[in-house]
């Protein structure tokens, strides 16, 4: 926040009426005494269907959510037909490829360990029709990334998007030493590469959009998410891709009271918590509460890249803050410093009369010098 | 001494202003005269007479030169003649007890003193008898008004029989400008006979033939009273002067014992002076916000101006400005009230026993009364505030007759929020102005016409890409009617309109305008009638056809691809015809029995959808469309309202009032946020949305303490609502065609009880208020929605239980007074997160049932003080300062809780709107 006149009373004045106004809160509530089920994922047409089965957690509770492990997970058709899920992971459950057929309704059925039964409403398997075009602007501080769609046949309307973002980046202080057993040397070409990394992000939002209103089924410069400026993502080249599938009127509303239930609450004019209905219940106990909106569809995919030439050139990426000391062979033994890896060489210091020997050695912690401490040295098959 | 010579200013006073002939007096005493008196002065005149006479002539040598004296009499009282031969003259004569004669400039002299000057009856009674000039009907006045105490008054044509009753009729006005006086309390003390002037300032007694003292108590005025001697039915005007002394009590005497002895229960009245000195956030007077201190009235939180009246929604509040009907009573986001405080005469609150005059919302009218304006000068007011400034300017257009009133507000606070060193705030716009008129006209004795009209304008813009506007236009047109003292007639026309758009430019292919509107037209009559000391008798019918536009989308850019989108046109007729009586049946009880009786047609042209019975109103419960042709009734509800109320006086301070009441309210807000937002629409009963009924029972004990100085008072009520709106989950309200799948008939109740101690006048004055009050919602009808937290009872948005509220005001000296109020209050209830879980992605939470937590209580404390120029009565401009502090302990309360998922974490958060001591200063003048 830039405050553009300090010595101008009338800031003062209205700094005093209006700051503070939102402050963290910690309310006291009461534990809940059961801990409901959560269902997470959609059926997928064209690809790996995951469901994860979790339980919710008391606000104050930390650690990650606990999982309903060894439960029973099936996907069932109208007439019968099941394709059961194999749990992969704690609480994830796995199907390769449902062969799901446009013209039949489909269930998820879940029975968990300690016997208690779910299921949800059959739905339909909605057809996604392809994502137009994801494109970018750079617009004040950041780039706004914008998708567009349609479909001909004006059946879709309901449209939900994940994204991920995957990028490549440098280390801060990029180096050309390594320490070995007690001995600092010169990087080759076997070593692993520590400069040059790729991070990959997951959209954490709820983004829909709906052509309801429209006179097509046309959803233009949708924006679906920024990138602030400074961010590493867009140090060197970023590439984004977008998950489009479609859905019911239903699901759309259900998604539609979660996101306004945890994303935009606050300001004046915005409306009250609503009760969010799930389309999954229990058969064990009708009055339970259980969280998620099972969908089936098929999924369209779209990949974008953006490279910092493309950015304005006055944009310089925020390193995180990395400062260098420094090693003088005089002072302390190199062993004392990198053994353990926590502190990794930077650049040789040489004395002013010249030599080919360093007399010292700067250094930073890992994180500054490793960029595998923050994503992963291989490259990704689709990367360009 | 000191007693005398004020007396006598004021007898010299009065006969100045009053300027009566005296030729009526002394009809039985005064000797004949006969002989011819020709071509003579005065001087000479006065001459002969002194020596067949026995009586002294005084006069100023000028007079007995410049008057000649032409006549021929024969046997013709002394008063007689002498007002002949002053007929063309500027001179007055006064004949005392003790035969002597004065001539006099302009005005008669006083010939005795009042009646009780001397505390001897038997004196004072010869002397009036004697002396007294009698009251005339206006109209030979020359418009000139009484207003001396001690003068005795004369009513009717004397009879012999000193029995019976006598109407006494008339119009209280201010003296300095002229303007009726609104509430303010006439009555007698023995046998205890009052009333209280209405909204003309008109009041009328019944009171037994003979001598009376009238008291006449206002807020604001001096306390003043008037001798009179009731003869037969007669009218009485009266003008009573500005007390300036006392400008910022919080309340004078005029409620003196009308908290006792007044029928009326559950109803506050407030005076524009009682509402200056209440501090507001950004110092500008605010009249909902003090009408919001009152016991029973409710908001859920700062910064926004709906209120909530005895467990009600805030739509159920019918908001009156000179009887048209204001739909959206705020601007600025809430923050300022759409009343420009230099307009505002009075206002009046109805919680309970409402009167049969009015209707058409379930929980209370608001009558908010704008000034007439000055009928004798030109004169004006304003303030400078920190965010807005005002300017009124008043005076006759005939003298004494006409009078115009005009008044503007306009706020600068877009520089104000360009200042923040916040994006969202500084990208903002925000602006409003209001403008007043009123004009009114006395046509003759029996006629008066009153125009009025309003218009106000908010356009506002949050975050640089939504442009909110919104407008109220109102017009009223009155024309009062007396047939006789006993009844008198109003017919009033009104017009309001309210209307917003929301225009969206941010991205082509969305760029849209969203308008709203609805437009009501109303015609009413009135009649009061006081046909003997024991009735009063209300009746009148009214009508209002409303129009609304439920919404259009537009799209306003070539590129957009905003389908064009228009609801369908409501329209509807609300009609009512109600009568009540006020019966005294005796010194202890009286009661009031109304009935109205409304009609609610809804009207074509529309196409109707029809929805399988039995079943919630959902998209798949529709089963048919019937289309309608222009004007055919589509639905009509009617039915009884009835209004009751008693009185029982226990004791000379204390009584006991009880009453009931039913209302049915036919136009619905929507609204699904907690507070009264520019957005909500406003929807007329149909076929498929029933209007809203309530019941209330109240009942109250009231005593007055310390020789009328301290008033308690104690009511419980007990509300039935059924059939008001409450929202289906996720409801969009906007452009919605089908609004009935997305609301659901929720039934209500609220009970409580409102304790009040008021100390009305002294050094310290104010009040100290206590409520304890539940309001709660039901929604178990699977028929006809979702049945929210399994159908039991839960408290409604704006329930708080506790609630303290004390305004007091202490006056150090006459120029020199501070306010200081507190308020507590149980904070409101929200739906709070139970438990968190994660999506996949990102952490997110679950909510409790709806409204099963509260958020922190709410407790402010305001400090002001009013700082007057001195009191001299001529001076160019009368100003006055005002350093308030609001939120003095800086107490951050908090108007809203939520919780928020960011960046994978759940944080909560509590917002206050005015979360630091605000200091403001104002400046207001009058001139």
């Amino acid at each position: 926040m830039k405050i553009r006149n300090w010595k101008n009373p009338i800031v003062w004045l209205v700094m005093l009426v209006f700051s503070g106004c939102v402050e963290p809160y910690f309310p006291e509530v009461k534990e809940s005494a059961s801990s409901f089920l959560v269902v997470n994922g959609f059926l997928n047409a064209n690809g790996p269907t995951t469901i994860q089965l979790l339980r919710t957690q008391n606000l104050n509770e930390t650690g990650t959510p606990p999982a309903e492990v060894n439960a029973t997970v099936f996907v069932e058709s109208e007439n019968g037909e099941r394709y059961g899920l194999h749990e992969t992971d704690f609480g994830t459950y796995v199907h390769p490829n449902l062969q799901m057929s446009s013209d039949s309704k489909y269930r998820l059925y879940i029975r968990t360990r300690s016997g208690s039964e779910y299921a949800s409403d059959y739905v339909e398997v909605q057809v996604t029709p392809e994502i137009d075009n994801v494109h970018w602007r750079a617009v004040g501080d950041e780039v706004k990334v914008y998708i567009d769609t349609h479909d001909p046949l004006n059946n879709s309307q309901y449209y939900r998007w994940e994204y991920e973002q995957t990028w490549q980046f440098r280390s801060a202080l990029p180096t050309t030493l390594l320490y070995e057993r007690g001995t600092i040397r010169y990087r080759d070409q076997r070593d692993m590469p520590i400069n040059l990394c790729w991070k990959t992000s997951f959209s954490n939002t709820i983004e829909l959009a709906s052509s309801e209103n429209l006179s097509t089924d046309v959803i233009s410069d949708y924006h679906i998410f920024s990138i602030p400026a400074g961010s590493e993502s867009i140090s060197i080249r970023n590439s984004i891709l977008v998950r489009q599938y479609t859905l019911t009127r239903d699901a759309y509303q259900y998604w539609g009271i979660v996101k306004k239930n945890t994303e935009n609450i606050g300001t004046l004019f915005d409306p009250l918590p609503s009760q969010q209905h799930s389309n999954i219940k229990s058969l064990s106990n009708p009055g339970e509460v259980v969280i998620g909106f099972v969908s089936a569809a098929f999924v369209q995919e779209k990949r974008i890249f953006i490279d910092k030439d493309e950015l304005p050139s006055e944009w310089r990426p925020n390193f995180a803050s990395c400062g260098t000391d420094t090693l003088m062979l005089s002072e302390g033994n190199i062993r004392d410093y990198f053994e353990g890896g926590y502190q990794m060489p930077v650049s040789e210091i040489f004395p002013p009369s010249g030599s080919m020997y360093p007399i010292g050695y700067t250094y930073a912690p890992r994180n500054c010098v490793d960029c595998t401490t923050q994503g992963t040295n291989v490259k990704p098959a689709f990367w360009e | 001494m000191t007693h005398f010579y004020r007396a006598f200013l004021l007898v010299v006073l009065c006969c100045m202003i009053t300027a009566l002939p005296v030729h009526a007096q002394q009809r039985d005493e005064a000797p004949l005269i006969s002989g011819s008196f020709r071509n003579m002065t005065f001087q000479d005149f006065a001459q002969r007479l002194e020596t067949r006479l026995p009586y002294k002539f005084y006069f100023e040598q000028v007079v007995g030169d410049s008057i000649t004296v032409d006549l021929e009499v024969d046997g013709e009282p002394l008063n007689l003649v002498l007002a002949q031969i002053l007929k063309e003259t500027d001179y007055k004569f006064a004949i005392t007890e003790q035969r002597q004669i004065f001539i006099t400039r302009q005005s008669a002299i006083m010939t005795s003193l009042p009646s009780n000057f001397f505390k001897d009856e038997e004196k004072a009674r010869r002397s009036s008898q004697l002396a007294t000039p009698a009251y005339l009907p206006q109209q030979q006045n020359n418009k000139k008004r009484i207003q001396s105490e001690i003068k005795l008054y004369e009513i009717g044509t004397p009879n012999r029989s000193n029995t019976g009753r006598a109407n006494l009729a008339g119009t209280l006005r201010d003296a300095g400008t002229g303007e009726p006086i609104i509430g303010a309390h006439i009555y007698i003390e023995s046998p205890s006979i009052g009333t209280a002037s209405d909204q003309y300032g008109y009041y009328s007694l019944s009171l037994p033939v003979g001598r009376h003292e009238l008291n006449i108590r206002a807020v604001g005025l001096k306390n003043t009273k008037r001798q009179v001697v009731l003869h037969s039915d007669g009218k009485l005007d009266i003008e009573v002067e500005e007390d300036i002394r006392t400008l910022k009590e919080v309340l004078v005497e005029a409620e003196k014992d009308r908290n006792v002895t007044g029928l009326q229960m559950g109803m506050e009245r407030l005076d524009i002076r009682t509402i200056k000195q209440v501090p507001t956030a950004f110092g500008e007077t605010d009249i909902l916000r003090v009408v919001l201190t009152l016991p029973g009235v409710k908001s859920v939180g700062e910064g926004s101006t709906g209120m909530n009246v005895r467990g009600g929604s805030t739509d159920q509040n019918l908001i009156l400005l000179n009887d048209a009907t204001i739909y959206n009573p705020s601007h600025l986001f809430g923050f300022f009230s759409a009343f420009n405080p230099d307009v505002i005469k009075s206002v009046e609150l109805y919680k309970s026993a409402v009167p049969a005059r009015y209707g058409g919302r379930l929980s209370s009218v608001l009558e908010v009364t704008s000034r007439e304006g000055n009928k004798k000068q030109f004169s004006g007011a304003g303030g400078i505030g920190l965010l807005t400034s005002r300017l009124t300017l008043e005076g006759p257009i005939i003298k004494d007759k006409t009078s115009i009133l005009v008044g503007g507000r306009s706020t600068y606070s877009d520089w104000l929020l360009k200042k923040i060193p916040n994006k969202s705030f500084s990208n903002s716009e925000a602006s409003f102005y209001d403008i007043n008129t009123h004009i009114s006209h006395e046509i003759n004795d029996k006629n008066s016409l009153y125009l009025t009209g309003y218009l106000s304008k908010d356009r506002f813009k949050l975050a640089a890409d939504t442009l909110y506007r919104f407008q109220n236009q109102n017009a009223s047109i009155k024309w009062k009617h007396n047939f006789h003292n006993k009844l008198y007639s109003v017919v009033t026309g009104t017009y309001s309109h309210y209307g917003y758009n929301i225009s969206n430019e941010e991205n082509a292919v969305n760029a849209s305008v969203m308008d709203f509107g609805i437009n009501q037209t109303g015609m009413q009559v009135d009649f009061n009638y006081f046909p003997d000391s024991k009735h009063t008798l209300d009746f009148g019918a009214s009508a209002i056809r409303y129009e609304v536009n439920p919404g259009s989308l537009v799209p306003n850019h070539s590129e957009s691809l905003i389908k064009a989108d228009k609801l369908q046109q409501e329209k509807a007729i609300e009609s009512a015809l109600y009568l009540s009586d006020r019966y005294d049946i005796s010194q202890k009880l009286s009661v009031s029995a109304g009935l109205r009786y409304s009609l609610f047609t809804a009207l074509g042209q529309r196409d109707v959808l029809q929805y399988a019975p039995g079943l919630p109103m959902t998209l798949n419960t529709i089963v048919d469309t019937v289309s309608y042709g222009s004007g055919k009734s589509i639905a009509t509800y009617h039915g009884p309202e009835f209004r009751l109320s008693a009185r029982y006086v226990l004791s000379d301070n204390s009584s006991v009032k009880v009453s009931f009441n039913r209302l049915r309210q036919y136009v619905h807000m929507l609204s699904n946020t907690a507070t009264m937002a520019p957005t909500d629409t406003w929807k007329l009963s149909d076929s498929n949305i029933k209007p809203q009924v309530g019941d209330q029972v109240a009942i109250g004990y009231y005593r007055n303490l310390r020789a009328n100085t301290i008033e308690f008072s104690a009511e419980a009520y007990y509300k039935w609502m059924q059939d008001f709106l409450d929202y289906r989950s996720g409801a969009n309200i906007i452009m919605n065609h089908h609004i009935e799948t997305d609301v659901a008939n929720a039934d209500g109740k609220a009970y409580g009880v409102e304790l009040m101690l008021k100390k009305a006048s002294g050094k310290l004055n104010g009040w100290i208020s206590y409520t304890y009050s539940r309001t709660m919602v039901r929604l178990n009808d699977p028929t006809v929605s979702e049945v929210i937290n399994r159908g039991e009872w839960y408290a409604s948005n704006y329930d708080k239980p506790h609630d303290l509220t004390m305004i007091s005001n202490y006056r150090f000296s006459q120029r020199f007074s501070t306010s200081l109020n507190v308020t507590y209050s149980t904070g409101r209830p929200i739906t709070l997160p139970l438990a968190k879980y994660y999506d996949g992605s990102s952490n997110r939470i679950l909510y409790s049932d709806r409204n099963e937590y509260r958020i922190p209580d709410y407790y402010r404390v305001d400090l002001a003080l009013n700082i007057e120029g001195n009191h001299k009565i001529a001076k160019l401009a009368h100003s006055s300062w005002t350093v308030a502090v609001y939120n003095l302990t800086g107490r951050k309360n908090p108007y809203s809780v939520y919780f928020k998922s960011q960046g994978g974490q759940i944080k909560g958060y509590k917002m206050s709107i005015f979360g630091n001591p605000i200091p403001t200063i104002t400046y207001n003048f009058k001139f």
